[in-house]
């Protein structure tokens, strides 16, 4: 419950909603200059990386809240768990030390992306009959009904396809911006290298 | 408010108080899961939906964004359902495969369920300004802080999509050519996702600062410019709305454990 409050300041607060902005704002780039990737997760994977677990997977879930008020894509709430699950494995990730090394980046936004893959397949299936509402991962998800595979197999496969490379993406996205962040900023979240941490222990005692 | 579906008016509809419009919402996905069949929820839609938003003013901006929404799921749902699931009415032969009735019946059916739910969750977003919903579930216990995350991002995300724009062009105007293999497409993520998230987080900052100035993190009861207007009877219409529910999720299990 500790490391939960802790989570909460002000400073991080601001984040979260400086975050949610970036995942609209920056989803659109990838679109812009024709790239078939959503990146529509890096502010939630920087807050996971930046702050920790509970505030990432809040910052997921409340970023699909905030996709279906502004109703550029109102069903994205079907999705807020798994966002939240993002967010979550971002912190654990940055935590364990994964955002260090540009090769272990990559890896967690591998592993990220098989389980967003896994996770959001289930409600596209039953919740929606199999499909998005997207029309190109909708035609990938027909192309494998097509080859004879059912629903939830095909929106895996389709998933998979499409999602770890995503998140791959992401993941050196968020790395790069780490090396590019005045360690003044950095210092005041404290969640990869545990250096921030004990020295705001030190200041408590 | 910029950025968001809400359109302003005056009527009935949008001086409900803003927990009965979610009960509302909640109500019309209950429907979308409980009814059995294309006819009833299509009825639903045309007796409830339809109405209500005429009631609202908003008929023409409800039935667009129903619109815009559904038809891809129609299109999506046609095909994938009418053309994968087995059946005995053939009406159309594609390269081997068979649209059959049953199919097109099943996808239609589905498609009616999604438009139910997120008609529900439209006609909420066209008549409640964010922030009186906000106001509302914060003054039945939400965080305040979460409030200011969702109001907060609403906000700023037009500004984001600009600035995203505006780096666009700027490195454009210093020679990034964008027109380029897909690998070296790869590449410009970094000279133009670098700088938004970036700028993006040294603003966290200032607002961090500009809270703390406003006693963002103190504890206890906050007072609003907002006035919420509630009544008895929407209080009491609340309380119905979720014992409808409850008999409607009842009812559905029922069905599903006798059959």
């Amino acid at each position: 419950m500790n490391g939960f409050r802790k989570e909460f300041s002000t400073f991080s607060i601001a984040l979260m909603a400086v975050a949610i902005a970036i995942n609209i704002g920056a989803g659109q780039i990838p679109r812009a200059v024709g790239l078939p990737l959503y990146l529509d997760s890096i502010g939630t994977v920087l807050v996971g990386v930046l702050v920790g677990p509970w505030a990432g997977a809040l910052t997921g879930f409340l970023a699909n809240v905030v996709w279906t008020f502004t109703g550029l894509f109102p069903q994205a709430i079907a999705w807020a768990g798994v966002a939240a699950i993002i967010g979550a494995l971002a912190g654990v990730f940055a935590q364990s030390g994964w955002l260090k090394e540009w090769w272990r980046a990559a890896l967690a936004g591998l592993i990220t992306g098989v389980v967003a893959a896994i996770l959001s397949a289930p409600i596209a299936a039953y919740v929606f009959g199999g499909v998005t509402g997207n029309a190109g991962t909708d035609a990938i998800v027909a192309a494998w009904r097509a080859a004879g595979f059912d629903a939830l197999f095909s929106n895996v496969a389709q998933g998979t396809m499409s999602d770890p490379l995503d998140k791959i993406v992401t993941y050196l996205i968020v790395w790069a911006v780490l090396l590019a962040l005045p360690q003044r900023l950095k210092a005041r979240f404290g969640n990869q290298s545990g250096q921030a941490a004990k020295t705001r222990a030190r200041k408590r005692r | 408010m910029h950025g968001t579906l809400f359109v302003s008016g005056n009527s009935g509809l949008h001086r409900l108080h803003p927990l009965t419009k979610l009960a509302l919402t909640f109500l019309f996905l209950v429907f979308a899961a409980t009814l059995p069949n294309l006819l009833w929820l299509l009825a639903a839609f045309v007796i409830l939906l339809v109405p209500m938003s005429a009631w609202g003013g908003l008929l023409r901006p409800f039935l667009r964004s129903c619109l815009v929404v559904i038809t891809p799921f129609v299109i999506s749902l046609s095909i994938i359902q009418g053309f994968f699931t087995p059946g005995e009415t053939p009406l159309f032969h594609l390269a081997g495969f068979v649209l059959t009735g049953e199919g097109l019946l099943a996808g239609l059916t589905v498609a009616s369920r999604i438009l139910m739910a997120l008609g529900g969750a439209l006609l909420l977003m066209l008549s409640t300004r964010p922030d009186m919903l906000m106001l509302a579930l914060t003054r039945s216990g939400l965080p305040g802080s979460l409030a200011y995350v969702v109001l907060t991002s609403i906000q700023i995300f037009p500004r984001f999509q600009e600035r995203a724009q505006v780096i666009l062009e700027a490195q454009q105007a210093r020679g990034l050519e964008i027109k380029v293999n897909i690998f070296k497409r790869l590449r410009l993520l970094v000279p133009l996702m670098g700088p938004l998230v970036l700028s993006s987080i040294v603003d966290v900052e200032e607002r961090a600062m500009a809270l703390e100035a406003r006693a963002f993190s103190r504890p206890g009861r906050k007072t609003s410019l907002l006035a919420l207007a509630d009544s008895p009877g929407q209080h009491l219409a609340r309380w119905g709305l979720l014992l409808l529910m409850l008999a409607l999720i009842g009812w559905s299990i029922w069905r599903a454990i006798s059959s």
